[in-house]
């Protein structure tokens, strides 16, 4: 039945170009606001040093050519839009976006991960072989492989899920946190900020949101449901816009991804109707236009590898945000296996850390001034993720050894608060961080967390 | 289909209008978009936050502002009153001591010309006490580096250390010098008073012949640099006594330009840099790697940076729970409240700890020497032991105390992970 699935199964393309079309305007729309609000020179090329992911070392800012970056990204989106010179066009979006991103890794953001690996997928899918510019005229493709279309889907289901069951943990549902935190200091929103205020209103909250995440794929799956799913999803997603507006586009992209659970026919509604708008408006597109009876329809055909990548890439997906089992102690303290696997919202942390510059013959000892080194963003965000913490020692104490100093020893002076507990010692202070390697093993030198987080 | 008159595509409008409203899940695509789009004109609007939080309203609106928003407040009652701490820091905290110290800058002034025209020892001494009194008080006033006081460098003028001393005797001899030049911020204030009151020769007779001599125009500079401090005064004073005290208790949100998260932000700002490392780190070479007891404050008035920073300590305190600044008795909302309030059903209440680690660190800070200089040359650890007890306070307050406030410092989009 499987193999059938996959050879025989076939959906209409509409719901990959209106997927498409959704994708490449709100890539435009990221992409200019991040311009607009000058986060290119800020985040990429004022920091004298950028924090690097782990195996992409390599990878840097390109000072002023970085905007140029941004240019080819924004054409590309254009390009992903109009369906015109598809292929090009998202492949080079998903490289130079993934680029981007990977230049300091301060600015990590579940949503930028989850936008790379949509296009990523979006580079082998035939997204554009219906109502694009590319697509030809004469020979109509009215079906593709029905799980090219289910990939998608998969993939979401995925992210909601595991975003989901991130959530079954005792500091979110029994001690409503962080959550209580951060609802209480929305006390200037209008009208509700008193409700806010209610400890039982936070309690609701998190409650709600571990239900809505676990569940919300199952509904928007199932036909009977999906309507009123997907008003949820609306109502979901613009709440935590109010809620937190920091959260920048995220809640935008997935209302418009979610529109993919819907059938076939709507997709091919929206399109005729679009497609009816542009021929009376004015002969934007020609071909499109013309729908004559001549045209031959078709079936797109994947090609051999494609299948193969995307089980590879679903088997990824799905074991390695599991990864932070293979380590000891607690993940939100220690955040290895956090990043990319879907922990949205979950923690409320906060950091304090200096550093420590010793002699260790001459025992001559001074403390750095963070802000000489690091952008306020990256100073708080390596204040409480270890490997920051690790990498920016290094950097410290090569930073002293080209100065002249000599026998450089590097100690963290380090505090965390984690979820409204009281802030604790998190790196041990006595360790040599300049003796240190950053690899995938365990960091000793991090320091229990005082208390326990039950739950997944 | 072409439409060649408005007519045509007024009846395409009805057309296309009528299909989304019959179609209900299409009726979603457009909402969406508007949602869309209205977010992001918002978006825009609220990251071009430049720093317009002086500009105040004129008095008429504001006045009617602080009408409708009284009337708010007496059905505000659940949640914790965020006006009322602002009306508090305000009116008994901020306007009171820069008033307190604007009298005695004024005061300070007259007993300079005094001093300037008959040059005794006497009129030297009481000049040095009615100096150390304004720069007592000055201690209340350091951290509040808002509105214009920050826009002319209000503490940097007024309070600089190390002084400058050649760059004085410079100014001095060259009787040309323009205190509104950065390069000047050292050479003014009030640690180029203490070097004109006591550093200027190596006694006091010696110290009062040079002003005596006018030609070395010693008086001329004492004058100018306390002209100076009073007109910077009375402009930070005048700018609380117009409008700017409305705009300031009215501004109540919770962005990176209101009120509560500037005032907050100064304020750990000056505990972390104006009092911990100015007044011990740098002295005590923890940010050097060796000890540079030149760097205190008052460094030539020998006898006073133990007293100068135990006021601040007060200061501090005294801000931290809301006392009032004329009566310490009397107190108001401020940190301490609105953390118990964050904290309502815990037991250990930050605020408790934050005002125990105050009292160890001033109870070290009472041990060490009078004089700062020489507790770095004979005992360094001691002060090293105090710095240790206050940078304890600097953790709370920069990541428990800011945690339970969240106060959001808007760097770009976050999602909380």
């Amino acid at each position: 039945m499987l193999r059938k699935y996959f050879k025989e199964a076939t959906l209409h393309p509409a719901p990959l170009a209106v997927f498409r079309i959704l994708f490449g305007l709100l890539m435009l729309i990221a992409l200019v606001r991040f311009w607009a609000n000058d986060w290119i020179e800020t985040l990429y090329i004022t920091p004298k040093f950028h924090f690097k992911y782990f195996g992409f070392f390599w990878v840097n800012d390109l000072g002023v050519f970085n905007y140029l970056l941004y240019s080819i990204c924004i054409i590309s989106s254009i390009g992903i839009i109009l369906g015109y010179r598809y292929r090009l066009s998202i492949i080079s979006f998903f490289l130079i976006f993934t680029y981007i991103e990977l230049i300091d890794k301060t600015t990590y953001l579940n949503h930028y991960y989850f936008i790379s690996c949509v296009a990523f997928m979006l580079c082998f899918l035939p997204a554009a072989s219906y109502f694009s510019l590319d697509a030809d005229k004469n020979i109509k493709v009215n079906e593709v492989p029905a799980w090219n279309i289910d990939a998608l889907k998969l993939f979401l289901c995925i992210v909601y899920f595991y975003a989901g069951i991130a959530k079954i943990n005792s500091d979110w549902l029994i001690e409503a946190q962080p959550l209580s935190i951060w609802l209480t200091s929305k006390y200037d929103i209008p009208i509700i900020g008193e409700i806010l205020q209610l400890n039982f209103i936070h309690h609701a909250a998190s409650w709600f949101g571990m239900l809505y995440d676990v569940f919300i794929p199952f509904f928007l799956l199932s036909k009977k449901t999906r309507k009123i799913a997907f008003l949820f999803v609306i109502i979901f997603h613009m709440l935590t816009k109010i809620f937190f507006p920091p959260i920048g586009m995220f809640p935008f992209i997935m209302i418009f991804c979610a529109l993919i659970f819907f059938d076939e026919s709507i997709h091919q509604k929206w399109i005729s109707q679009l497609r009816n708008i542009i021929k009376n408006i004015g002969d934007i597109i020609n071909k499109s236009e013309i729908v004559n009876n001549k045209s031959i329809y078709s079936k797109h055909k994947n090609h051999g590898l494609v299948l193969p990548v995307f089980i590879c890439f679903f088997i990824f997906q799905l074991l390695f945000p599991f990864r932070h089992l293979a380590y000891p102690g607690e993940l939100f303290w220690n955040e290895q296996g956090y990043r990319f696997s879907w922990r949205v919202m979950l923690m409320e942390k906060k950091g304090y850390t200096t550093f420590k510059v010793k002699d260790s013959v001459t025992q001559k000892v001074f403390y750095v001034d963070n802000s000489d080194f690091l952008s306020s963003f990256q100073e708080k965000q390596m204040s409480f993720q270890p490997d920051f913490i690790l990498e920016y020692a290094h950097y410290l104490a090569h930073h002293f050894e080209n100065q002249g100093h000599e026998n450089i020893q590097i100690f963290a002076d380090s505090f965390v608060a984690l979820n409204g507990r009281p802030s604790q010692r998190f790196i041990d202070p006595n360790i040599d961080l300049n003796k240190q390697i950053e690899s995938f093993e365990n960091k000793k030198w991090i320091l229990p967390l005082k208390d326990e987080i039950y739950g997944l | 289909m072409k439409f060649n008159s408005s007519l045509d595509a007024s009846v395409f409008l009805k057309k296309h209008l009528l299909f989304f409203i019959m179609k209900k899940h299409i009726l979603l695509f457009p909402v969406l978009l508007m949602l869309l789009l209205n977010h992001c004109s918002n978006d825009i609007e609220e990251t071009i936050e430049t720093e317009v939080v002086t500009s105040s309203n004129e008095a008429t609106e504001s006045e009617n502002d602080s009408n409708n928003s009284n009337s708010q407040n007496t059905t505000t009652t659940i949640s914790f009153d965020h006006k009322e701490m602002l009306t508090n820091w305000a009116d008994k905290i901020i306007i009171p001591s820069i008033t307190n110290f604007q009298n005695s800058l004024t005061e300070f002034q007259e007993v300079s010309k005094t001093f300037a025209n008959t040059p005794t020892i006497d009129n030297l001494n009481s000049l040095k006490e009615i100096w150390l009194i304004s720069y007592l008080k000055w201690q209340y006033i350091e951290m509040f580096d808002i509105g214009i006081a920050e826009e002319i460098y209000f503490k940097n003028r007024m309070n600089l250390y190390p002084v400058n001393i050649d760059r004085i005797e410079n100014n001095i001899s060259n009787k040309n010098y323009d205190l509104d030049k950065s390069s000047n911020f050292s050479s003014q204030g009030f640690s180029a008073l203490d070097y004109l009151l006591f550093g200027i020769d190596e006694n006091e007779n010696k110290i009062t012949a040079k002003y005596s001599d006018s030609s070395l125009n010693y008086g001329t500079y004492l004058n100018d640099i306390i002209s100076q401090m009073v007109e910077l005064t009375n402009q930070v004073k005048t700018q609380w006594e117009g409008s700017y005290r409305e705009s300031f208790i009215e501004s109540t949100d919770n962005t990176a330009t209101s009120s509560i998260n500037l005032i907050i932000n100064d304020f750990i700002f000056y505990f972390e840099k104006g009092y911990r490392a100015n007044k011990f780190g740098i002295p005590a070479g923890v940010f050097s790697g060796k000890p540079l007891p030149d760097r205190i404050e008052s460094y030539y008035g020998e006898n006073y940076s133990k007293l100068l920073s135990l006021e601040a300590g007060k200061a501090i305190e005294q801000f931290f729970n809301g006392k009032h600044y004329d009566d310490p008795e009397e107190i108001g909302l401020s940190l301490k409240q609105y953390l118990d309030y964050l904290e309502t059903d815990i037991d250990d209440k930050l605020s408790e700890r934050i005002n125990n680690q105050l009292k160890i660190a001033k109870d070290k800070i009472l041990e060490l020497n009078d004089n700062f200089k020489l507790q770095i040359e004979e005992n360094n650890n001691q002060m090293l032991a105090t710095y240790d007890a206050i940078q304890k306070t600097v953790v709370m307050l920069k990541v428990d105390m800011l945690q339970k406030l969240n106060i959001s410092v808007d760097y770009a989009d976050a999602d909380g992970d």
